[in-house]
């Protein structure tokens, strides 16, 4: 770990940090200030819905957290944030390395006296300090916007500090993953392409998984993982997946050391 | 000319990529529908269903029992992933001069700045073209075992129409913030920004009625999928309103770009 490394790899990441807890901030706010209207009218919805058999409910994904609560109103909106984080993540993750060979970068800091390893080790610790200032602000907009917004409606404050809690294992899912593409491919000459397509790919798998019962295919995305509506109708994380998580985050890291300290870097020409 | 042709050459690969992401995603889906198709009990009960549960659930036009209904429900993450690929490949077509360190090379061929962006927005076009052609064709290959209805084929058809009109959308505005930003790193991130944002609104616009005004400002929500079954055309008006963005982000990127300072 090279504290200089470090302190310059959170630097250059702290105006997109910024931009980035802004952005989760008002989506937050925006989205509950809706919240007030929009319970009121869920609730006869849901007094109609009580009628249906719930296999029916169950095929659309109906069963989900109801969202006429404070928490299943949080379970759509948390959604929106993980897209977000997704991104962010995922930009972090595939820029981490790729961004010294594309700015032609690469051999400077590889003569420095520091090993590969640890420019790996000091680059990563950097990237998810700056995850987790993002995180931070992810908790205290959440607490603020529902205590603004939540009227005389009761929530479950474990479970929500749950959903929170799982955020750092998406980031660190997102962070990794791209980590190891980026290092797989022969270059990455622009970060925003993958990661969106990491981003919006698990996104949408997740989308349909919803719709039509089960089938395997949802098992490797994230937001599956992480199913805020899981963890509201539970009150505890869907164990195996998260396990499943956590192993695809730590095969990747370990792979990331492996292929960058193996890696044949180009010098300048 | 010859900026085309090496264009569509060079990003030939990201045209495959996007085309194996989508071609995975109807497969997946599609096995699904199967999957839920053949369920005699569920087809009955969704028959039983009161015609005003189906209205709050935005199921009323989507009659997902039928292909059609099913892919009306596709069209909006068809529209997500074309604006994603289309929105990248306007910026980066541009932008990507100056991260290489080429643009210097570039513009001192005999050509035009103006000829150098229309070059490149036609292999722009060209790539938006194959997209949705692809996704067509891999559709029409995967509900062939369906036997669907002749009255699908036409919906498909306007389906694909809707999906290229808000690529091109995505297309314009990607190579105008191109043309635009001085540094051709903000490009890339102001696209991203500019795709979050959009969708989002979508998603509160779809929520409730009293937003409905929103639609005017997310394209995903130009060419609904309900509405386009319902009329079976394209909304005029949206048309009319996706042709204004669209030449207007070209005449933006062409004014720009020709009396910009590059980034060197």
């Amino acid at each position: 770990m090279s504290s200089t490394i470090f302190r310059h790899e959170f630097r250059s990441r702290l105006k997109s940090v910024l931009t980035w807890s802004v952005a989760v901030t008002l989506i937050i706010f925006f989205y509950f200030s809706i919240f007030p209207s929009f319970a009121d009218q869920t609730e006869m919805l849901n007094q109609m819905m009580a009628k249906f058999p719930p296999a029916l409910l169950e095929a659309f994904g109906m069963n989900r957290a109801d969202l006429s609560t404070v928490l299943g109103f949080y379970c759509l909106v948390f959604l929106f944030i993980q897209i977000c984080l997704a991104v962010q993540a995922g930009n972090y993750g595939f820029g981490l390395v790729s961004i010294e060979e594309s700015e032609l970068t690469a051999d400077f800091l590889l003569s420095k006296p520091v090993s590969r390893g640890q420019v790996l080790t000091s680059k990563l610790l950097a990237a998810l300090a700056c995850l987790t200032l993002t995180n931070l602000v992810v908790w205290v907009s959440s607490f603020i916007a529902i205590a603004l917004f939540k009227g005389d409606r009761s929530f479950d404050v474990g479970t929500l500090v749950l959903i929170l809690l799982s955020i750092v294992i998406f980031q660190l899912f997102y962070l990794s993953v791209g980590l190891v593409i980026s290092l797989l491919v022969k270059r990455v000459r622009s970060v925003t392409p993958f990661s969106l397509g990491l981003a919006f790919g698990t996104y949408i798998l997740n989308a349909f998984s919803g719709v039509f019962g089960d089938v395997a295919l949802e098992l490797i995305t994230p937001f599956k993982h992480l199913d805020p509506n899981y963890i509201v109708q539970h009150g505890a994380y869907n164990q195996p997946l998260v396990l499943l998580n956590l192993t695809i985050t730590i095969i990747s890291l370990a792979a990331s050391y492996w292929l960058y300290t193996h890696r044949d870097i180009h010098a300048v020409s | 000319m010859n900026i085309f042709f090496r264009e569509l050459k060079a990003n030939l690969k990201s045209l495959l990529i996007w085309s194996v992401i989508i071609a995975l995603l109807i497969m997946a889906v599609t096995a699904k529908y199967s999957a839920f198709v053949g369920d005699a009990s569920m087809l009955k009960i969704l028959d039983s269903l009161p015609k005003a549960m189906l209205d709050v659930f935005n199921m009323r036009a989507f009659n997902l029992t039928t292909l059609t209904g099913f892919y009306g429900l596709m069209l909006v993450y068809f529209a997500l992933m074309g604006a994603i690929a289309a929105a990248m490949w306007g910026s980066d077509l541009i932008s990507k001069e100056e991260r290489d360190k080429t643009v210097e090379f570039s513009l001192v061929l005999p050509v035009t700045r103006s000829a150098v962006v229309t070059a490149k927005a036609l292999a722009g076009l060209v790539y938006c073209f194959a997209f949705v052609l692809i996704t067509w064709g891999v559709s029409l290959v995967a509900i062939r075992s369906f036997n669907p209805e002749p009255a699908f084929y036409s919906y498909l058809a306007l389906e694909m129409q809707a999906l290229l009109v808000i690529e091109l959308i995505f297309l314009s505005i990607g190579l105008l913030l191109g043309c635009a930003m001085k540094q051709y790193k903000r490009s890339g991130s102001t696209t991203v920004a500019i795709i979050l944002i959009t969708y989002f609104l979508y998603v509160l616009s779809s929520m409730q009625s009293s937003l409905d005004f929103l639609k005017y400002f997310t394209p995903f929500k130009y060419f609904d999928a309900s509405q386009l079954l319902q009329s079976g055309h394209m909304d005029g008006f949206f048309l009319l309103l996706s042709a204004i963005i669209i030449v207007v982000s070209l005449i933006g990127a062409y004014w720009i770009y020709n009396k910009r300072d590059l980034y060197i």
